[in-house]
């Protein structure tokens, strides 16, 4: 029989609620809270339950997956479940980190389901298969079973196993098949044009994404008299990193003073440097203004081209992540830019 | 315009004395036939080989495919090409059904040149599996281009349309047993029930993306990179005024066989009179520079608001760069309020992960899609070999490679292959006979 391994959080393990967040990284032999449900569902055994606290995920993620890949080491399973998560945001974001890590790791399917309001699922839906969720644990039985089936159908080896005909969230991963009717794509052509012509609806084989297009300002009348800041998705940071921001598919942001600085130590002085993961990192950690150009900004404010630079730069790291987040994260760095009266920004990338 | 086209079904294909057809079998003289392929002294080896459906046999390098055809008034069958320019699409033209002349390298292969099982998994890949096939297998002495991957492969392309005219030609005198019409009155002349229905226009997008000349389609022997966008009548493309190329990805390639029989310009004129008003084909072209491109596109959208079409098919004969012609294309269209319906097939990788076409828009919002050309294909080794195996791995064709870290050479030693889809003879058939299509996993 084939062999399954399920993570859950604290809450659902009835370990405890907020209280118990911090709730250390286990593994425990056999069926715990919802692992009892799996199990009924699943042609698989579920052998173990991995339990961790929504809070140590969030906090020490590095830790937590360590760990928990740690308990994998030495178990036989052929497929993995997180959650479901509902629309739990930490549980979501932690149902997806271990999941890609599960799947990195040991090459198995992973299988979780969270409601479409939680943030998990743009995060992680390309890396795991994701289902649609309810928004509470009302929908337990529901959701899980549609993971529980999915999971079956790859155990069985059934195909093909498409976004379409399943239900999970898309995850960019596009694959040509053989239509069963074989309709030739003339007919099927001509069937989206009448419905189209006639104001019928009609569903294009391509989707094209929505982009979510932001206007161009206005341009700034007197640049002598703005305030200029810089911004950077290339991961620009002091040195200790303090607000921890990941290297890839960031959902945190920090900014920095850069105030009586003409320019960016480097790291070897120990200063700043770069934690961005998608880009070779020396020649940002030998100068930081090739990535954020304090430098030149400084230059011209010398030279009265600009007002004055902005107390702080702001910055993320921009690999891996999701519009969703880099929309989040400018919307927040947008208000403290505005309080403090910044007229313009530059915002590099790498 | 009127155009009959006499069908002679063909359910076999054999050699003996005489070239003749007798109820469904095709007899070809070999000697007599190769005599026409000769005729031409660039052509140094050829041989005729039949490839039936269900046989164990794999065709490589195949550079272009022809249904055998004939035009009773004695013009070229295929003008500017066979013979002399002058006009098709009306008149009286005899055809071999169910048959293809194949173009194949004895030797040597090129990045557009495509590969056809005849039996087994690798079947389902290319719609020639399902034809009788007479196999040119020829070399010829273009050295100027023996280690090119870009090919013109004029030569051996030209011998093929010829020696399809010359098999064509062996029905000429033979009782029609079954007659296609295909007849569209002039635009301006139709009833008032035609004029009530929808407007149609089928744009065309064939391969034009080579700056030297030689290597792309041909619209009555002209280069279609030389051309700008034009209105042709559904009857010339499906009688032989298009030529297919030498340049494209083989999967995404139209050869001229599928101009011949293009399925979705019969489709439309299924349609005419009953739920559209088929206008006819505006032919563009692919482009290489951005001005070029939005050139193109400003031609059909001006040709499409003179006409007055309310909708559109567009299709592109290509992936990658041609995208954005197709997507400049779509975007014109619909701006001028032409209701579009784009077909095309992606490049979403081996892994399915990238980006389908290069460049998207959200006008774009009709789209039927024929194919990955970049999925990774396995498939055992054939009985027989109709060309050179090797040319696969070796010659540069777009599917194929002579090494991968990973894979190894796309031809195996003791016969089987691995490659991608792109080299699949016209395997994606974006002009209407694709099976296909693509889903999110």
């Amino acid at each position: 029989m084939k062999k399954a391994i399920i993570y859950i959080n604290q809450f659902f393990a009835g370990i405890g609620g907020e209280e118990e967040a911090d709730h250390q990284p286990e593994i425990r032999e056999g069926l715990v809270g919802p692992a009892m449900l799996l199990n009924q569902l699943s042609d698989a055994e579920v052998t173990d339950t991995i339990i961790c606290g929504d809070n140590f995920m969030g906090s020490n993620e590095e830790e937590a997956v360590e760990k928990i890949l740690g308990f994998l080491e030495d178990k036989e399973f052929d497929i993995f479940f997180a959650g479901p998560a509902f629309q739990a945001g930490r549980y979501g974001n932690a149902c997806g980190v271990i999941g890609k890590a599960v799947k990195e790791a040991f090459d198995v399917p992973v299988i979780s389901s969270m409601n479409e309001e939680n943030p998990g699922v743009d995060m992680f839906k390309k890396d795991i298969y994701i289902f649609p969720g309810g928004k509470s644990a009302a929908k337990m039985k529901d959701d899980m079973a549609k993971m529980a089936e999915l999971g079956n159908k790859i155990l069985n080896g059934e195909g093909p196993l498409t976004a379409e005909e399943e239900g999970f969230f898309t995850r960019g991963i596009r694959h040509q098949v053989w239509l069963e009717d074989s309709k030739p794509a003339a007919d099927r052509a001509i069937e989206m044009l009448l419905k189209k012509v006639n104001g019928e609806e009609f569903k294009s084989e391509l989707p094209i994404p929505k982009i979510d297009r932001v206007p161009i300002a206005e341009p700034i009348k007197d640049l002598s008299e703005a305030t200029i800041a810089l911004a950077t998705s290339g991961g620009i940071v002091p040195v200790d990193n303090p607000d921890k921001i990941q290297s890839a598919s960031a959902t945190r942001w920090g900014r920095y003073s850069v105030e009586g600085l003409d320019n960016l130590p480097n790291r070897e002085a120990g200063e700043f440097k770069t934690i961005h993961a998608g880009y070779d990192p020396a020649a940002a950690d030998a100068n930081p203004d090739r990535v954020v150009p304090l430098d030149a900004l400084r230059a011209y404010e010398e030279e009265g081209r600009i007002g004055k630079v902005h107390e702080y730069f702001y910055t993320t790291v921009g690999t891996g992540t999701t519009e969703a987040e880099a929309a989040r994260m400018g919307q927040e760095m947008v208000e403290y830019m505005k309080d403090e009266g910044v007229d313009a920004v530059i915002l590099t990338s790498t | 315009m009127r155009l009959e086209i006499g069908n002679f079904p063909v359910e076999d294909i054999v050699f003996g004395e005489e070239t003749s057809y007798n109820d469904g079998l095709l007899t070809i003289n070999k000697e007599e036939a190769l005599e026409v392929v000769k005729e031409d002294e660039h052509i140094t080896e050829a041989d005729l080989v039949i490839a039936r459906p269900g046989e164990e046999k794999r065709i490589v390098p195949v550079k272009e495919a022809i249904e055998p055809r004939y035009r009773l008034n004695g013009d070229a069958t295929f003008p500017g090409v066979t013979g002399k320019v002058e006009s098709v699409g009306e008149g009286r033209t005899v055809a071999l059904k169910g048959c293809s002349v194949l173009a194949v390298g004895k030797h040597w292969g090129s990045f557009g040149d495509g590969l056809i099982d005849m039996s087994g998994e690798g079947a389902k890949y290319t719609y020639f599996s399902k034809l009788v096939n007479v196999c040119l297998v020829a070399d010829t002495d273009e050295e100027f281009e023996r280690e090119e991957q870009q090919k013109k492969n004029h030569a051996i392309r030209w011998a093929a349309h010829r020696l399809a005219e010359y098999l064509g030609e062996t029905v000429k005198d033979l009782e029609l047993k079954e007659e296609e019409v295909l007849e569209l009155e002039p635009i301006t002349k139709r009833s008032q029930d035609v004029n009530d229905l929808p407007s149609v226009v089928y744009v065309m997008q064939p391969q034009s993306q080579m700056e030297e000349l030689g290597y792309n389609d041909l619209v009555y022997g002209w280069d279609a990179n030389r051309m700008l966008p034009t209105l042709m009548h559904p009857n010339e493309v499906l009688d032989g005024a298009i030529i297919s190329g030498s340049f494209m990805p083989c999967s995404s390639k139209w050869s001229t066989y599928d101009f011949q029989n293009c399925p979705t310009i019969k489709r439309l004129y299924a349609e005419h009179g009953k739920t559209i008003n088929f206008l006819g084909v505006i032919m563009s072209n692919l482009n290489v520079a951005m001005d070029q491109k939005e050139r193109a596109a400003m031609f059909v959208q001006q040709i499409a608001k003179s006409l007055g079409a309310d909708a559109a098919i567009l299709a592109e004969e290509g992936y990658g760069n041609p995208d954005a012609d197709f997507i400049a294309c779509f975007a014109a269209l619909e701006d001028a309020g032409v209701k579009t319906v784009g077909m095309t097939n992606e490049c979403t990788g081996r892994d399915g992960q990238s980006q389908p076409l290069v460049t998207l828009d959200e006008r774009a919002d009709a789209i039927v899609s024929c194919g990955n050309v970049s999925t990774l294909i396995k498939l055992p080794p054939m009985e027989t070999v109709i060309g050179e195996l090797e040319a696969l791995a070796r010659d540069g064709l777009s599917g194929g490679w002579a090494d991968d870290e990973k894979l190894g050479p796309s031809v195996k030693e003791d016969g089987s292959i691995i490659m991608e889809n792109n080299s699949m003879f016209c395997g994606d058939q974006v002009l209407g006979w694709s099976p296909k299509t693509m889903k999110e996993f």
